[in-house]
């Protein structure tokens, strides 16, 4: 049997995969919001002066990066709850994934951004006699953070495509809605192209976002 | 009465010895010039002035307060000794204004009308008025120095530290910084100067110190400082500069 290109299948996937689209939109805005509050809090332990901040921060990081995400969603979804004794719902469990996973890599990102900037910043604020706190908040950071925005783009388009591991622990975002499809139809060729083509159209667009906002806040400071 | 009190001060970077006992009184509307070769340890000194560099050991006490105590508030410390940086080190982010006003705002809680007023007049003095909305990566060079001179003012220190405020400057630029210098000593500020301009030194310094090897070699009036040095490597010193 020649294979045939089925186009009415293709179009009629599209909006069928709406329903998971929308889990995969709220588990990676939950995720990264989250995992952005993480990012943020122990990318700046890492700078801290005292060795048992910087060392949490490490232990993080490194245990995040070093491990596998499925294995952390698998762990988080089918282990812990053994030792717990409370199960946790796929959709809290994936952003709760995303967030942890994410955060480490943004911990990253916020400590090379803030290591970016020139130490006569910090040295100007203080000399004026702002604490150590304000001049972050006030002077570093807002630097920091248009340094920021190109790699954490780069993190918010790998999140989103990860949020499709989580087919594993049972959420119903798009990979899995793709895979249910198929189950019925077996137009797996038709419905996986169409499931790629929505993942591509929201990073695409999402890196265009990102251009728009770099070049806005490069119009603001160069006015 | 003396503003700045330096006693026995010494500052290593791990092996490295770069002050080596350097005792200093400054006194209330003194100008003090600080000259040296590179890698003297003048910066250091002046930069251990307000901590941001700190001292190995030693005292430096300014305006009554032991920087080194505990029980000191460094942040205190700093309104009062103001410092102005070679590489003028503005906030790129804010506006002239904003520069200016964000000490009298977030250190002295200061409301916004009242500090926006300060910072005009401030911009004002040093020259700039017009330059308020601007953002520095559009001012020259002079411009950005006579800025951060006007962002030190701003919290009324008693004395400002200046650290080679023109030697990032284009030579033409030099002159409208140093004239703010000026007006700001005959004013009566407390000021502490390492600089290589021999001519500010002689004509604007109430005292010029040459320090050397992490001592301070001489310590005296400009004119005695400039035609008579009896410190033997002021004198080579004073003579490679003449040569230029």
């Amino acid at each position: 049997m020649e294979f045939q290109f089925d186009w009415p299948v293709f179009f009629e996937t599209i909006p069928m995969l709406m329903r998971g689209l929308k889990f995969t939109i709220i588990i990676t805005l939950g995720g990264l919001g989250a995992g952005f509050l993480l990012g943020a809090f122990f990318g700046l332990m890492k700078l801290a002066r005292h060795a048992i901040p910087r060392t949490l921060a490490i232990i993080y990081i490194e245990a995040i990066r070093g491990t596998p995400m499925l294995v952390q969603a698998m762990f988080l979804y089918y282990g812990l709850p053994m030792a717990l004794g409370l199960r946790i719902p796929p959709l809290t469990a994936g952003i709760i994934i995303i967030a942890v996973n994410s955060g480490a890599y943004i911990a990253e990102i916020v400590r090379g951004s803030v290591q970016s900037i020139d130490p006569g910043q910090a040295e100007a604020g203080r000399s004026i006699g702002l604490t150590r706190g304000k001049t972050m908040l006030y002077i570093i950071w807002p630097q920091a953070f248009k340094r920021m925005i190109p790699p954490l783009g780069n993190q918010f388009i790998i999140s989103l495509k990860d949020t499709s591991l989580l087919m594993v622990i049972g959420v119903g975002e798009l990979l899995r809605t793709g895979q249910e499809i198929v189950a019925v139809s077996y137009k797996a060729f038709e419905v996986y192209l169409a499931v790629a083509v929505v993942y591509l159209v929201m990073t695409l667009s999402i890196a265009r976002g990102l251009r728009i906002l770099e070049n806005h806040l490069e119009m603001k400071t160069k006015r | 009465m003396e503003m700045i009190k330096i006693i026995n001060l010494h500052k290593s970077y791990d092996q490295l010895e770069v002050i080596k006992g350097i005792d200093l009184e400054i006194k209330s509307g003194e100008v003090v010039c600080i000259i040296g070769p590179s890698g003297s340890g003048k910066s250091t000194v002046l930069r251990c002035i307000n901590r941001l560099e700190t001292p190995t050991s030693g005292h430096i006490i300014v305006d009554g307060k032991d920087i080194m105590a505990p029980e000191t508030d460094i942040n205190h410390v700093r309104t009062e000794a103001g410092m102005v940086f070679q590489q003028f080190n503005l906030f790129p982010h804010m506006t002239v204004l904003d520069n200016v006003t964000l000490g009298p705002i977030k250190v002295r809680n200061m409301g916004k009308t009242d500090a926006e007023e300060l910072g005009h007049s401030l911009l004002k003095k040093v020259g700039l008025a017009d330059k308020a909305k601007n953002y520095p990566e559009q001012l020259s060079g002079g411009q950005k120095q006579r800025v951060a001179i006007a962002r030190s003012l701003s919290l009324k220190p008693k004395v400002i530290l200046f650290d080679e405020p023109t030697s990032a400057l284009d030579p033409e630029l030099v002159g409208e910084v140093l004239e703010v210098m000026k007006q700001l000593a005959a004013e009566g500020m407390t000021m502490v100067v390492v600089t290589h301009e021999m001519g500010f030194a002689r004509d604007v310094a109430d005292r010029v110190i040459f320090i050397d090897q992490g001592i301070i070699q001489e310590d005296n009036c400009p004119e005695q400082f400039f035609s008579s040095p009896k410190n033997k490597r002021l004198q080579d010193f004073l003579g490679k500069v003449a040569e230029h």
